[in-house]
């Protein structure tokens, strides 16, 4: 492979699938957090025990690889991937080998596309306790209530350039994740692993395991270029240490590690035919892209805009909403802008904070007919975010309609002027910054429901 | 197909079997005598075959994703001596 | 109990039996149910197959202790017909062996119920044993990989009827090669062979290679007679001791003279390559399944001291047989990188091959028949001189149809020592193979 890059990145994320239960038994994916709770014969690989695939657990990874654009197997072939760990309940993980689900996929991030080379299935091994922190225990506690989660793995091409394409990767992947509803952010799990190289060092590759989230991605990521650059660079494996924020040897990769993959003879081979792919497509919503597409088609707004907006689903539904009530700019600005101002300062999503959609139709009803201030309308959706209310209501009862009515404003104005003799003399005299003073006391009178541009022009006007 | 000492040192260390030398030089002589007669069916003709996973066919099997009763935690533990707190015990992971 | 030893009838207990035969690894009894078809029988099991609360070791050290925490679905399943389980017969490590010699660590060789100096055969050598002496109604269940069931009812005996792969759950079987176990009945008679086939067999979801298909009146099949059934008579399998070649050929005659048309046939590609395709895809599975048994969760275990490469290898190395450490490198070695293509992957294509030669003579023959084994039960002192290669070669006639899945069953025939008369049907014809059985 040629590279040109100064850093070159790839990635392998594993994500869990909000199924019901695991991947080859009937375990609960959720429930009780006690260790070895939710467990079974199969689960804890006890002999005897047989795999059976999870139907649910084919049609969500089915629509994962869909959904980034690859080419699906005709046939679902899982293999024994075998190495020897304290978490592998078999000391053999079923996953997929010669042939994976999906192939030749794409994922796009601002500005580029990233190559997807496979998307495909396996099952997580159980969570491993270390008393006493990673290199210091002498033994390990396993908890098996993980073992056997439905996850699916994708991998991308060495197509990302830097940390922050690496952050931006993993953010849009979980958009779509949570498009497809088959990953939920509060309960389900997503891993990466990095591996990264730069060009000083002459592209040795050096793999980065346990990064958990993708907020952690560009700090593991930063820490190990430059590490890359103070010290020598062998070809190996290194974990993440989120606590003290550094990377450490794991395994020297002289040699691949030996996997020795053999077909599972205990599962068939599942036959994926065109018409269960055709029922999952016709399931699935609309894609991301084809949304945005019509957005800027339908309703003129402008393509960047539309882009962001379709990525997340519950946002492109609320923007539809919006869309039929209030003229697109207004929705576009409310829905991609605004909401998504208050969201991020909550640190919060969408999904989570369960805004009432009528109220917020209404309140943005209500900034078209300028019947309130877009200042008043910006601290009421901070309040809507956090519960639901009557917005109409609210705003009688703290009196926060916009004061449009001249008559009442101009009354007000005037007393204010009468109010502020020292700013009317600054403002005479050439300081444009005393009208401000007169301003203020407008907006406190009217509790901020007047809009400044018209108080302006009317102060002017008396003046 | 010769087999060496060092590729036997090889799949033990793979197999996680602790071998004295003794059995190693006898597993060597074992091997090499098996080996000897298997890498026999290299002769026959096996172009376009594809693979027997299972010597019948079967069809697709799947489950519908709808939880059962697991094991109580008492129960899954209940094998093993090597146990603290609920967690199964095991050697140091690094 | 009434016992069969040395051509006497005895009352004695099992205990006494086994300190003599050693073909019990566990006595003890479980009934579930009082009611059934199966009410008044007393069924006997492989150690490889877990019956729930019973101590289930495949004849393994590393197993000890291990108590399932679940049925095998076909124990259930017998227990559901009111029968009472008597207790885990003893076998080869994990399946390892034609001669029940290859016992694990701490356990016990079984010995003939014939001749005390031979072989019960394996590797369900103590079920063998147990059918042959226990006579009060008895079954046991077996297990066959390569030919587990029918060459120690051969070397014993009795009848050994393997079914069709898929046709009994595999669910609870302690696994030795998953594409090539199967559990079926052994008995001294055709008729409770199929009676209890009827109740084990059938579709299991729990087991994904479980077949969903009806599963047949096998009892009906019984006395039908062989009149117009066109017999093959595989060619290769002549190549056989002489005392053995005798036998089996006084049943043909027997047979012809009852109205069956026996022609000779070939398998050319099955008798020259599959000892080698059996062994290559037998031992790449074994070496996986044996993988999970490294003192965590389980069996065998030490104090949880230095890094975990050194603890498994240590439980691993301290309680795996010779044999199984032989088994577990050689499948190792099939499936590593750089000799994957060669050996495992070549393998399972010439088994594709192997079973599209049988299916092509099925479609003119009913059904096809060989001796069971090349030989009588043999000594177990010359048995120990053989070479490992050598223990392999003697599974030349039953590896054929266990690689290809197909039914089998194996009646005893001959006077003096034990002779196997082997009948092998095409997929799902249990009921034809126990038709011609019952006339041998």
């Amino acid at each position: 492979m040629k590279f040109e890059s100064d850093v070159v990145i790839g990635m392998e994320v594993h994500v869990q699938l909000n199924t019901k239960t695991k991947l080859f038994c009937s375990c609960p994916t959720q429930g009780s957090e006690e260790p070895n709770s939710r467990c079974c014969p199969v689960c804890l690989g006890m002999p005897g025990s047989k795999p059976v695939l999870n139907k649910q657990a084919l049609n969500y990874a089915i629509k994962l690889a869909l959904s980034l654009g690859c080419e699906i197997s005709p046939e679902l072939i899982f293999s024994r991937k075998s190495y020897f760990y304290p978490d592998l309940a078999k000391n053999y993980q079923i996953s997929q080998y010669e042939i994976p689900l999906g192939i030749k996929g794409k994922i796009s991030i601002e500005g580029k596309d990233i190559g997807i080379t496979r998307v495909h299935m396996e099952e997580d091994p159980a969570a491993l306790v270390h008393p006493e922190g990673m290199a210091k225990s002498n033994y390990v506690l396993i908890d098996y209530n993980r073992s056997g989660n439905p996850l699916c793995e994708v991998v991308t091409e060495p197509d990302l350039t830097s940390p922050g394409q690496a952050r931006e990767f993993m953010k849009n992947l979980i958009s779509v994740l949570n498009y497809l509803k088959i990953f939920d952010i509060d309960t389900c799990i997503i891993k990466a692993d990095a591996n990264i190289s730069i060009k000083e060092k002459d592209y040795t590759r050096v793999e980065i395991k346990n990064i958990t989230g993708f907020k952690e991605i560009e700090r593991a990521l930063n820490y190990e270029i430059e590490r890359q650059k103070r010290e020598d660079v062998v070809l190996e494996t290194r974990a993440w240490d989120a606590e003290a924020g550094i990377t450490i040897s794991m395994r020297k990769k002289e040699t691949e590690e030996e996997y020795g993959y053999i077909i599972d003879p205990d599962l068939t081979v599942t036959t994926i035919t065109d018409e269960m792919v055709e029922k999952i497509k016709v399931d699935m919503p609309e894609l991301a892209r084809e949304k945005a597409l019509r957005f800027v088609e339908s309703h003129k707004i402008r393509k960047e805009d539309a882009f962001v907006i379709a990525q997340q689903r519950e946002l492109a539904n609320l923007f539809e909403i919006a869309v039929k009530k209030v003229p697109a700019k207004l929705a576009v600005a409310w829905v991609r802008h605004e909401l998504n101002r208050v969201l991020n300062y909550n640190k919060k999503s969408l999904e989570q904070v369960k805004l009432d959609e009528k109220e917020f139709i209404k309140l943005l009803e209500l900034i078209d007919k300028k019947e309130v201030t877009e200042n008043v309308a910006k601290k009421i959706l901070e309040k809507l975010i956090e519960k639901t209310f009557d917005v109409e209501k609210y705003i009688d009862e703290n009196k926060l309609r916009a004061v449009s009515n001249s008559d009442e404003l101009e009354e007000i104005c005037k007393k204010a002027i009468e109010n502020s003799e020292k700013a009317v003399q600054d403002y005479k005299s050439g300081n444009e910054k005393a009208l401000q003073f007169i301003v203020g006391q407008v907006m406190r009178e009217t509790r901020g429901a007047a809009s400044p541009q018209v108080v302006i022009e009317i102060i002017k006007k008396i003046i | 197909m010769k087999l060496d000492k060092q590729l036997v040192k090889e799949i033990a260390k793979v197999a996680r079997l602790e071998l004295t030398e003794e059995e190693i030089d006898k597993i060597e002589k074992d091997m090499d005598e098996v080996l000897n007669t298997f890498s026999k069916i290299q002769e026959v003709g096996t172009k376009d075959v594809k693979m027997s996973i299972q010597p019948v066919k079967l069809g697709n099997a799947l489950r519908e994703d709808e939880p059962k009763e697991c094991l109580t935690q008492k129960e899954a533990l209940s094998q093993v001596e090597n146990k603290k707190d609920e967690y199964f015990v095991g050697p140091k992971a690094l | 109990m009434n016992i069969l030893w040395g051509q006497k009838h005895f009352k004695m207990n099992l205990q006494e039996l086994n300190q003599n035969y050693n073909c019990f690894n566990i006595i003890e009894e479980l009934k579930e149910k009082e009611e059934g078809k199966l009410s008044g029988y007393q069924i006997s099991v492989k150690d490889c197959i877990c019956v729930k609360g019973m101590e289930s070791t495949a004849g393994s050290a590393i197993l000890k202790g291990y108590k399932p925490l679940f049925h095998a679905t076909a124990v259930q399943k017998v227990l559901d017909e009111g029968c009472k389980i008597i207790g885990k017969t003893s076998q080869d490590e994990f399946g390892f062996g034609s001669f029940s010699m290859n016992v694990g660590i701490g356990y016990k060789q079984p010995l003939n119920p014939v001749d005390k100096q031979r072989v019960t055969g394996g590797s369900s050598g103590g079920s063998g044993c147990a059918v042959k002496l226990i006579e009060d109604k008895h079954v046991s269940l077996g297990e066959s990989t390569g030919g587990s069931i029918v060459c120690p009812a051969a070397y014993c005996g009795i009848v050994g009827l393997c079914p069709t792969y898929g046709r009994v759950s595999r669910y609870g079987l302690l696994d030795y090669g998953n594409s090539l176990d199967k559990i079926g009945p052994m008995a001294r008679t055709v008729e409770d062979c199929a009676k209890v086939l009827k109740i084990i067999a059938g579709y299991d979801p729990k087991d994904s290679t479980s077949l969903n298909e009806p599963v047949d009146d096998y009892e009906s099949f019984l006395k039908k007679g062989v009149k117009g059934l066109k017999i093959g008579l595989v060619k290769e399998s002549l190549d056989v001791d002489e005392e053995v070649k005798a036998e089996f050929m006084k049943t043909i005659e027997s047979l012809k003279e009852k109205g069956a048309i026996v022609e000779q046939v070939s398998l050319p590609l099955t008798f020259k390559y599959g000892i080698e395709v059996y062994y290559i895809i037998a031992l790449s599975e074994v070496s996986t399944n044996l993988s999970k048994y490294c003192g965590i969760r389980y069996g065998a275990e030490e104090k949880p001291e230095g890094s975990f490469n050194e603890y498994f290898a240590k439980v691993r190395s301290k309680n795996f047989g010779e044999e199984a450490k032989r088994r577990i490198m050689l499948g190792t070695f099939a499936r590593m990188s750089g000799f994957r293509d060669a050996y495992y992957i070549k393998a399972a294509k010439v088994r594709t091959l192997i079973i599209q030669e049988y299916k092509k003579l099925f479609e003119h023959y009913d059904v096809l028949v060989t001796p069971t084994m090349p030989n009588v039960a043999p000594k177990t002192e010359d048995v120990k001189k053989l070479t490992p290669l050598q223990n392999y070669m003697m599974d030349v006639l039953t590896v054929g149809p266990n690689l290809a899945g197909l039914p089998h069953i194996s009646v005893p025939i001959g006077d003096d020592l034990p002779v196997g008369f082997l009948v092998i049907g095409d997929h799902l014809q249990e009921g034809k193979i126990i038709q011609v059985a019952d006339e041998v």
